[in-house]
């Protein structure tokens, strides 16, 4: 078994289950701690105080010792398989994507086309969740849910394709892998037309991230007033307390997605603390950092300035607005590569 | 219903995260549209009519009607309050008239501010919730101030009012309608000039200004479907006799009737900002005197045990027009005849017109839009249109009551409308 | 847009909420009354109400003189009447609070405080039942 980079495979099979489970710790933990402070900030918005940052920990320790109920019309398999299969597609992607400013776990074994498909799969797990319990809300909100995931695919693909695009002309690393995103940021390769598209490709990319994260304005398929919780509304206990921990880590895949895209820079080398454990750890900081301000501009700001979006709404914005746009930044990135 | 395969039933209620009080929507839907819609009554009824006609003293009765709904809480004993004077045949003095405006008032900012929360908490906007109900704490504050508790407020009595509002106590009023006048345009702002809740009431539960007049829509409801009916301005009752009252409807803002939720929002921003003006000009205009046509409440107790005659009080609740009836009986200490009818009654009709042919996500905002106080409802009879439905109605000797009563009233208060 | 500058204004500002009892709620309520009694925690008090607040009724048992009529009148049947004695003895678990017994009584042995904070496991516990 070789990867990517023609490395082989065989020796570091320990490491890897070892580090899977280090990172899938850290990954929710993380996970956690940002909505935690996610919440926190909000409720200082709305004039309120807010709950203490380490509540979600104690969420999930409530949700687990709570009793799991199945309804008797579910799916039963289908009902408590999909709670587990969405934490634990989410938790894979974390080994692809590069954290705290190190290469991934599994990096070469797996670009960003593997991420945009291994994105899809948590999403239906939640839609799986949903038509098994028998619920006519969990049936609307699965509906809704599919209809937001297929809209915003398209504009995902054109980003991550656009970037691609320009470091292919540069280097003959396999352009798709996301560390070699990380080596030729896409600022570097630019001219200003470029530029321009690259930052539009950022603001469709964005306005995605809370609707794969399901907030508002795009939460329609949890949306609480209206269909009391959609897909969650049969879902009590550890599987709730699964889907919990599945939708803090996601929200925390999608933003380092989008920082591994767009700003994988690192402190250590600006500064020039040399390679060893300090530069680890002021690159596990700034990455911190990045994540903590991405989140703060896509989802909690964005999460407390506006109302909910209509199913109709959400897929216009994302089906044919945001199509655009993606198309609009890939064509000046086009143009800038022809100059 | 041969498209059964496609069609399906979500019950909304009695349940229910978007509805404040228990109702039952049963709607009919094709995916996420809305084909039909049934509106199920009566999971609040309390037995309040039968409580006044059984156990409870006319003045006891004051406090029964405040307790009604925790809303909209002046209006229903203002009503009563009415019916019963007019019952009696005594006059409450001039400067309880005036109170009694500036209370009903003051009840009409408070609860067209929780509305606009409430509103805004159901498409999802919790921010403008939270802000907006930061805004109303000052209204209770002062309500607090002057009656002794936020909601309850127990300032009605029959004949006047109990407590007085003193020279004193007329800059802290000010201080609040000032700072009412202050955030006016900010509220303008939040609500009618964002796009977000723009995109979601816009053309919204639509009730054309022909289907508000056919279904009898009253209050907001109705005015911002382009029915200038407020029974102040038509009827004007207490002190609203010497101001001069207007109904307000959406066209002074936009120039147009739609008769969607954003028209009904703007219906009652508008209201709020006649309720400061108009407390301002009570303030202003208040006749001295004294507050209660009979001060000992022994000898009112022992007239009104005396007292024969009926009575009927119309008010203009924050939510259309409430009317009371009362019917006293010499030498009987409870009523002979106690009716309630709310406006929200009213209004339910007009649910299925704006639900129908809009998406499920509509719902909820197109039903708080009529600003729904089943509380209120529940006070009224179903009976006698939804006679296969009883079942779902509380307590059977109850309901064999409700029935006879209807019966009994059906020449005099049901066959007004 | 307009909401965007209010909340951004509002995240450096003190927030809304009156912190009463505690800023963030206790694990148990039980304990954390027992640590302020004890003096280890301090409790925020909460807003002041204003004078003529309606709160738990008092009586003056010394001027009653038995007319019994703040029981004809009383909403709520809270107020009950002791033969033996020709006093009352009122229920604050049924109390509405309306005050309408302070306005009838003719020898105002009744009036309103404004202790608010009235919550017990026990419906008809001592501090629940006024008798002088």
């Amino acid at each position: 078994m070789v990867n990517l980079a023609g490395n082989s495979l065989l020796p570091t099979i320990p490491a890897i289950i070892v580090g899977s489970i280090i990172i899938g710790i850290v990954g929710v933990v993380f996970g956690l701690l940002f909505r935690g402070v996610d919440r926190k900030l909000v409720a200082h918005m709305q004039g309120r105080i807010g709950p203490p940052i380490v509540q979600p920990f104690r969420d999930v320790r409530k949700l687990l010792v709570k009793e799991t109920i199945v309804p008797d019309d579910a799916l039963s398999w289908l009902f408590n398989a999909a709670p587990l299969i969405c934490l634990v597609t989410t938790i894979v992607l974390l080994l692809y994507i590069p954290l705290f400013g190190q290469k991934a776990l599994l990096d070469g074994f797996g670009d960003s086309i593997l991420i945009l498909y291994l994105l899809i799969v948590p999403s239906l797990a939640f839609v799986a969740g949903g038509f098994a319990s028998s619920s006519p809300y969990a049936t609307v909100g699965a509906q809704r849910e599919m209809v937001i995931m297929m809209s915003y695919e398209f504009s995902l693909a054109l980003v991550i394709v656009a970037i691609a695009r320009c470091i292919v002309p540069v280097t003959n690393a396999h352009a798709f892998m996301l560390s070699t995103v990380a080596a030729y940021p896409i600022w570097n390769l630019m001219g200003p037309i470029g530029v321009v598209g690259a930052l539009v490709l950022l603001f469709a990319l964005l306005v995605v991230t809370p609707g794969e994260v399901s907030k508002v304005p795009f939460d329609i398929a949890e949306a609480e007033t209206e269909i009391a919780g959609g897909i969650l509304v049969e879902y009590s206990g550890r599987n709730l307390a699964l889907f919990y921990l599945a939708d803090v880590t996601k929200a925390f895949v999608m933003i380092s997605l989008v920082v591994a895209l767009f700003f994988p820079y690192n402190l250590s080398a600006v500064i020039g603390i040399s390679a060893g454990i300090p530069a680890a750890i002021v690159d596990a900081l700034f990455f911190l950092v990045k994540v903590f301000l991405t989140m703060f501009v896509s989802v909690i700001l964005v999460r407390t300035a506006m109302a909910r979006f209509k199913i109709s709404q959400a897929s216009y914005v994302y089906l044919i607005a945001m199509t655009l746009i993606s198309l609009v930044g890939l064509i000046l990135i086009g143009v800038d590569l022809r100059m | 219903m041969d498209e059964t395969k496609t069609r399906y039933t979500i019950p909304v209620g009695p349940i229910h995260p978007a509805l404040k009080e228990p109702i039952r929507l049963d709607l009919e839907v094709d995916g996420e549209l809305i084909v039909d819609v049934d509106v199920i009554v009566g999971q609040v009824h309390r037995g309040i009519e039968w409580l006044g006609m059984n156990r409870n003293n006319p003045i006891q009765n004051i406090y029964l009607s405040e307790r009604v709904c925790g809303i909209c809480n002046i209006c229903h004993p203002f009503a009563y309050v009415m019916a019963v004077e007019q019952a009696m045949g005594i006059t409450p003095p001039e400067r309880a008239e005036y109170i009694r405006v500036i209370i009903a008032e003051m009840e009409r900012i408070h609860s067209h501010l929780l509305w606009a929360g409430v509103a805004a908490h159901e498409i999802g906007f919790d921010t403008v919730f939270y802000l907006v109900w930061r805004f109303r704490e000052e209204i209770m504050d002062l309500i607090e101030y002057l009656t002794g508790n936020r909601v309850t407020k127990a300032m009605f009595q029959i004949g006047g009012v109990r407590r007085d509002i003193a020279e004193e106590q007329f800059p802290r009023i000010r201080k609040s309608l000032d700072y009412y006048k202050s955030i006016f345009d900010q509220l303008k702002t939040v609500f009618l000039d964002d796009r977000t809740i723009r995109m979601r009431t816009r053309n919204v539960g639509i009730l054309k200004t022909e289907d508000a007049l056919r279904l009898l829509a009253v209050g907001p409801t109705g005015r911002a479907s382009g029915v200038p009916k407020d029974v102040r301005q038509d009827q004007p009752y207490g002190g609203y006799a010497d101001l001069d009252v207007k109904a307000i409807t959406p066209d002074l803002l936009t120039g147009a009737v739609v008769g969607d939720v954003y028209d009904r929002i703007i219906v009652r921003l508008l209201e709020v900002k006649q309720s400061v003006e108009i407390i301002e000009q009570c303030l202003e205009e208040m006749p001295p005197g004294p507050i209660l046509a009979e001060p000992k409440i022994a000898k009112l107790l022992n007239a009104l045990t005396k007292a024969e005659g009926e009575g009927i009080g119309r008010a203009e609740a924050p939510r259309g027009e409430v009317v009371h009836y009362v019917r006293l009986e010499a030498g009987r200490e409870t009523l002979s005849n106690w009716k309630i009818r709310a406006p929200t009654y009213v209004n339910l009709m007009s649910i299925p017109t704006m639900l129908k042919g809009g998406q499920i996500a509509d719902v909820p905002i197109a039903f708080a839009s009529i600003d729904p106080c089943m509380s209120c409802t529940n006070r009224a009879v179903v009976v006698d249109l939804r006679t296969t439905k009883h079942s779902l109605l509380t307590g059977e000797e109850l309901h064999q009551l409700s029935v006879e009563k209807t019966r009994k009233l059906k020449g005099g208060e049901f066959g007004r409308q | 847009m307009g909401v965007v500058s209010i909340i951004l204004k509002q995240l450096f500002l003190k927030p809304a909420t009156n912190k009463f009892p505690a800023k963030y709620a206790p694990t148990s309520t039980i304990q954390f009354l027992e640590k302020v009694k004890r003096g280890e925690l301090e409790l925020t008090p909460p807003i002041t109400v204003p004078p003529k607040f309606r709160g738990k009724m008092s009586y003056d048992r010394e001027k009653c003189t038995g007319c019994k009529l703040c029981v004809r009148i009383c909403p709520t049947k809270a107020i009950e009447f002791i033969p033996e004695e020709k006093k009352v003895k009122i229920f604050v678990s049924r109390c509405c609070f309306c005050a309408q017994c302070v306005e009838i009584c003719p020898v105002d042995a009744l009036a309103m405080t404004d202790e608010f904070l009235l919550s017990s496991y026990d419906k008809y516990a001592d501090e629940l039942i006024v008798t002088k």
